[in-house]
């Protein structure tokens, strides 16, 4: 059984952004650059499959810069990914989810693959296609927002997070699946298998070894952080934490009018 | 004068309520443009939506009825929604950005070839299309263009002011072109969970609980006021982790992101984190006994205190006032 892993780095959620004028891009130089947590799920998710059944091998594949590399071993090939695949190339700095789907659906069409696991989307983009668009490429069913996963033979069952409840869907395989928080709990990777991921195979690609082009149909006219136009905080003071609590009701009643 | 259309999404039959905020402002787009207003129904029975539809602006309502959209299929759905585009060339399609839009939007863009822009919160028409979304949660927002003739586009709940203007509303058919069209995953059975009867990403009020409130064995005192408020209960990442609460009332960057018109933040400090998945909140509220903790920065009202004296007390006061 061969599973496909498709991960991103992303700079991680603590990372502040402020622009001081709105700007066609965003300098990323200082951030501080990790494995989207969603993703996580997707990596230990394959794992899990590979630790139960026999001939199961790990492909973690990621579109980026060099940089990447260090995300991936640390990431995917030493919590048990057997191998990696990048995809670097300069013509890709502007791609959005579209041209980010092409490149993926065209590395995972150079070899038969069971299972494809995506995050459910990336903590930057926060889009949330990139799988969808890869299943309906490579013509192969989906099951996104997954929080439970159980696979047959040839089939599998997962449940997708709804509003307010679960679905239960059933789909064979080969098949794509995006991956929610709740689905499990990522490991840690451990010194000595950090050390040995340098080991493992990393392929580099370009959109040219992939004999594609993958022109973006989105343009970012401008990025602009959100103005921190709230006033000041109204502290509500009074003799005791109930009076507070009434006059805090009255001013949502009858000064925000939001109750 | 492009003509919008705006996808009408049921789930077991109930409506959503983002369809009439998204005809709203589909309708304020063409009254200013011109162009009309298209309804775009899946469901087994198009008279109910469509009388909304029209109550709130929709010229026509084109629907597609039977089995197949009794309950959702991505395969099935996206089929049908590609199909209505490619029949009527609208110029926008907007679907509500809820769990199943989510799935719908890029599968129906993919099957087109057409751009597909996430969670946006604001359309601006000035001979070309401008569309805001926010990214890293809401910590940045980006206006964005597309070059394909038509964009799918999902919208955020609440980030349009529902509004009436009645207009015909009549419902046309069209072939959803499913002949030969098989579903590839199924939807076997559908489960409500038992907590939270007001889902987060849809709620017009949110009340969230933090490390503050100590143990999960204090999460009722969240989930009391937000039921007083008729709200959705809330949770930081740190308790969420902590095992205390279930990962689906998480509000952060790697949780549910909100806009809702008040959010109550009890025993939340304000991680950055967190920050970015409610600080378009209309209305913010902290309840906190550190009264340097960082969510004081970005709430209109706060109370500098012990939430287990103040909640109790307000969950009675709400529901005096809200009878």
């Amino acid at each position: 059984m061969k599973i496909a892993v498709c991960v991103k780095q992303v700079p991680d959620s603590e990372t502040r952004i402020n622009l001081a004028a709105p700007a066609p891009e965003l300098d990323q130089s200082g951030f501080t650059r990790v494995l989207n947590p969603y993703d996580a799920y997707a990596v230990e998710q394959a794992v899990r499959i590979k630790e139960s059944r026999e001939g199961v091998e790990v492909t973690a594949i990621t579109v980026g810069p060099q940089t990447v590399k260090e995300t991936l071993k640390k990431d995917c090939l030493a919590v048990g990914c057997d191998k990696a695949v990048i995809v670097d190339d300069p013509a890709l700095a502007k791609a959005d989810h579209a041209a980010i789907a092409t490149v993926l659906a065209a590395v995972l069409g150079r070899e038969p693959y069971d299972l494809v696991l995506f995050g459910l989307k990336a903590i930057d983009g926060d889009a949330g296609q990139v799988g969808i668009l890869v299943a309906q490429k490579l013509g192969l069913p989906h099951v996104s927002t997954i929080t439970k996963l159980e696979l047959g033979e040839g089939s599998l069952k997962a449940e997708r997070e709804i509003e307010g409840g679960k679905e239960i869907v059933e789909a064979s395989l080969p098949c794509v699946l995006t991956c929610q928080k709740g689905l499990n709990e990522p490991r840690l990777p451990s010194l000595p298998n950090i050390m040995k991921a340098g080991m493992k195979p990393i392929e580099t690609v370009t959109c040219r070894d992939l004999g594609i082009e993958a022109p973006a149909n989105l343009v970012t006219v401008k990025l602009y952080s959100p103005p921190p136009a709230r006033g000041a905080c109204k502290l509500v003071e009074a003799e005791d934490p109930a009076a507070a609590a009434r006059e805090l009701a009255r001013l949502l009643s009858e000064e925000a009018k939001v109750i | 004068m492009p003509n919008i259309a705006v996808f009408i999404e049921h789930r077991s039959g109930v409506l959503k309520k983002v369809a009439w905020q998204m005809l709203s402002e589909a309708r304020r787009l063409a009254d200013a443009h011109g162009g009309e207003v298209w309804g775009v129904f899946l469901g087994p029975d198009a008279a109910p939506a469509a009388a909304t539809a029209g109550k709130h602006g929709a010229d026509k309502v084109f629907a597609a009825t039977g089995d197949a959209f009794a309950v959702y299929d991505s395969e099935l759905w996206g089929t049908a929604l590609a199909a209505f585009c490619t029949a009527r060339k609208p110029d926008l399609v907007l679907v509500g950005s809820t769990a199943l839009g989510k799935d719908l939007a890029p599968k129906a863009a993919a099957k087109l070839g057409c751009a597909c822009i996430s969670d946006a919160v604001g359309l601006k028409f000035d001979g070309g299309w401008e569309i805001r979304r926010p990214i890293f949660a809401g910590k940045c927002f980006a206006d964005v263009t597309f070059s394909t003739p038509l964009a799918i586009v999902g919208i955020r709940p609440n980030a349009f002011v529902m509004a009436e203007s009645p207009k015909a509303g009549a419902v046309e058919s069209f072939d959803p072109g499913l002949d030969g069209v098989r579903s590839k995953a199924k939807v076997m059975s559908v489960e409500a969970a038992t907590s939270g009867k007001v889902t987060l990403t849809e709620a017009e009020i949110v009340v969230s609980g933090g490390r503050g409130i100590k143990g999960p064995e204090n999460y009722p005192l969240i989930e009391k006021l937000a039921e007083a408020l008729g709200a959705a209960a809330g949770a930081s990442r740190a308790i969420v982790d902590a095992g205390w609460v279930d990962y689906s009332h998480q509000v952060g960057q790697t949780g549910k992101t909100v806009a809702p018109n008040l959010y109550v933040a009890c025993g939340i400090s304000g991680a950055i984190q967190h920050l970015a998945g409610m600080s378009s909140s209309k209305c913010i509220v902290a309840i906190n006994k550190d009264a340097n903790a960082p969510i004081f920065k970005v709430a209109d009202y706060g109370i500098v205190g012990d939430l287990f004296a103040v909640l109790p007390a307000l969950t009675d006061e709400v529901g005096r006032i809200r009878g």
